[in-house]
């Protein structure tokens, strides 16, 4: 049991029996009232994002989590199937839970995730991360303005703003948070 | 990253605030922001340090949450009306979003004024002292009483909520949980959070007025409500007013039930705790009604900003290194 104000971004909580992750909090001070914390929370199995106001003395049931490698297979446009790289089980993981990670998802790459007894609560994307360009819409001709950019797809699907140097099948790195191109990667 | 626009901004925000106050003759006050004692708030969390010194030995001081304590001093010995703009500060509060725990208020005392009064003030000084040209402050501002709120988003009758049974069942009804024997603002509180703030038109100026009396505070009771607003800006909690207690009497028994509160939790939290102020409870308020603005809050409302992070040259989430490397996650 934990208090309800010691809940943070991150924390892992249980509510009715079901796993829920904290990804907004916020301290209020109604007028001459006792503290509260305002909570958006996520149920990582349904995607379902709870608000719930407690006060900061209410106790919550915080549940312990456990980070572990988990290699990235493929999806089949509702699970993402993943891999443990201690045990070699299969594991698959609801797409609606995360949603757009499959744009960040690449075959073979090992990623940090976020566990509860054998449930995936979180997947931690890296913060870059290097795709190949998959198809890249021809420049346009004649295009010769400094800083013109076109737009590529990489073999996850992404669409990214680039350079208009940039060809299929060359590497870029990309910033996963903006999906902004960041720059070309040789070799 | 400095913003020196947003430090311009507030620069000259500071300016018109002077040049409106002091064109209505208001005397703008300057009042410590450390002091030996306080008004006794259990519901804020103070900073305290120590005065060392040879001859006094060593005395704990205390850093103001609110310059109120100085301000209703000055009014009670006769000062017209005043201002101030001053640094204060809250302890155990959230670093970052729309909290520093230093931050900058101004407060206003009117001689003569209600709370409804302060209204019509207010509009007049955020319409006259504005830096930008916001969309809220195009909208008409509302005005709304805590019953109708309570009534229009939460569907609670507050003229029944007196009884805590009543109020029991309608958290109930509403989903909440509240634990049992929770005191009546408590579970006020959590319907009023869950459901009432949150729904409030986040799109102007809402002032929302006559709250319950159950909440005590220095503002005066008008049957089962009390003469006080806090106004929101986008959603966002910018100022709050009293039409201020003259009642000694009232004075007197809400700072001893206040301190006693405070003296309980001293024993469990190991929270700071100042004395409360011996010379506050015998003053005598004159007629008149005060309002406290969160400045930076409100100087994010003007620049269109959810947070008041890039207005402050050094928040302290930064300062601190573990506020960095959370950003930096």
């Amino acid at each position: 049991m934990i208090k309800a104000g010691q809940i943070d971004k991150g924390t892992a909580l249980l509510i009715k029996g079901q796993p829920f992750v904290c990804i907004e909090r916020e301290f209020v001070n109604p007028g001459k009232g006792s503290a509260f914390v305002r909570l958006k929370l996520k149920s990582p199995a349904t995607g379902q994002v709870l608000s719930e106001t407690m006060k900061s003395q209410d106790n919550a049931e915080d549940i312990t989590v456990e980070d572990r490698d988990i290699q990235y297979l493929y999806n089949d446009g509702e699970n993402f199937t993943f891999m443990s790289t201690e045990t070699y089980e299969q594991l698959e993981v609801p797409m609606a839970s995360f949603p757009d990670y499959q744009y960040f998802m690449k075959e073979g790459e090992t990623y940090r995730a976020t566990f509860w007894e054998d449930q995936v609560l979180d997947i931690i994307i890296p913060s870059k991360i290097v795709f190949t360009v998959a198809e890249a819409e021809e420049a346009i001709k004649g295009d010769t303005v400094q800083g013109a950019t076109k737009f590529v797809t990489t073999e996850t699907g992404l669409r990214v703003r680039v350079p208009i140097f940039i060809k299929q099948g060359e590497k870029i790195r990309v910033n996963t948070e903006t999906k902004e191109y960041l720059e070309r990667v040789n070799g | 990253m400095f913003d020196f626009n947003a430090a311009r901004k507030r620069s000259e925000l500071y300016m018109n605030i002077r040049k409106f106050f002091i064109e209505k003759d208001y005397l703008e006050v300057f009042t410590p922001t450390l002091a030996p004692a306080l008004i006794p708030e259990p519901t804020i969390k103070i900073f305290g340090t120590e005065f060392r010194n040879e001859f006094t030995g060593n005395l704990p001081l205390y850093m103001i949450p609110s310059p109120e304590v100085f301000m209703k001093k000055l009014l009670a010995a006769g000062s017209p009306s005043i201002f101030q703009i001053s640094q204060c500060f809250r302890n155990s509060e959230q670093l970052g979003d729309i909290h520093n725990p230093e931050f900058t208020m101004l407060e206003y005392y009117t001689l003569g004024f209600d709370e409804m009064d302060s209204i019509r003030l207010t509009i007049e000084m955020i319409e006259k002292i504005k830096v930008s040209e916001p969309e809220w402050l195009s909208k008409e501002p509302l005005i709304i009483t805590m019953d109708e709120a309570m009534k229009e988003y939460a569907g609670v009758d507050m003229e029944k909520a007196e009884d805590i049974m009543y109020l029991r069942t309608e958290a109930e009804r509403l989903g909440l949980d509240p634990p049992e024997n929770e005191s009546w603002d408590d579970t006020f509180n959590r319907i009023f959070l869950t459901y009432t703030e949150p729904s409030l038109p986040a799109d102007r100026q809402v002032y929302l007025t006559a709250y319950p009396a159950g909440i005590r505070c220095l503002a005066k009771q008008d049957g089962r409500t009390r003469k006080r607003w806090e106004m929101y800006i986008n959603g966002m909690e910018v100022a709050n007013c009293y039409a201020e207690e003259t009642d000694r009497a009232e004075t007197e028994d809400y700072f001893m039930k206040e301190e006693a509160i405070l003296a309980e939790e001293r024993k469990t939290t190991g929270d700071v705790i100042s004395p409360a102020d011996p010379d506050f409870p015998s003053i005598t308020m004159p007629e008149s009604s005060g309002v406290a603005i969160g400045l930076d809050r409100l100087l994010a409302a003007y620049l269109g900003l959810k947070t008041i992070e890039p207005l402050l040259l050094f928040p302290l989430s930064d300062m601190l290194t573990f506020g960095k490397s959370r950003q930096s996650e």
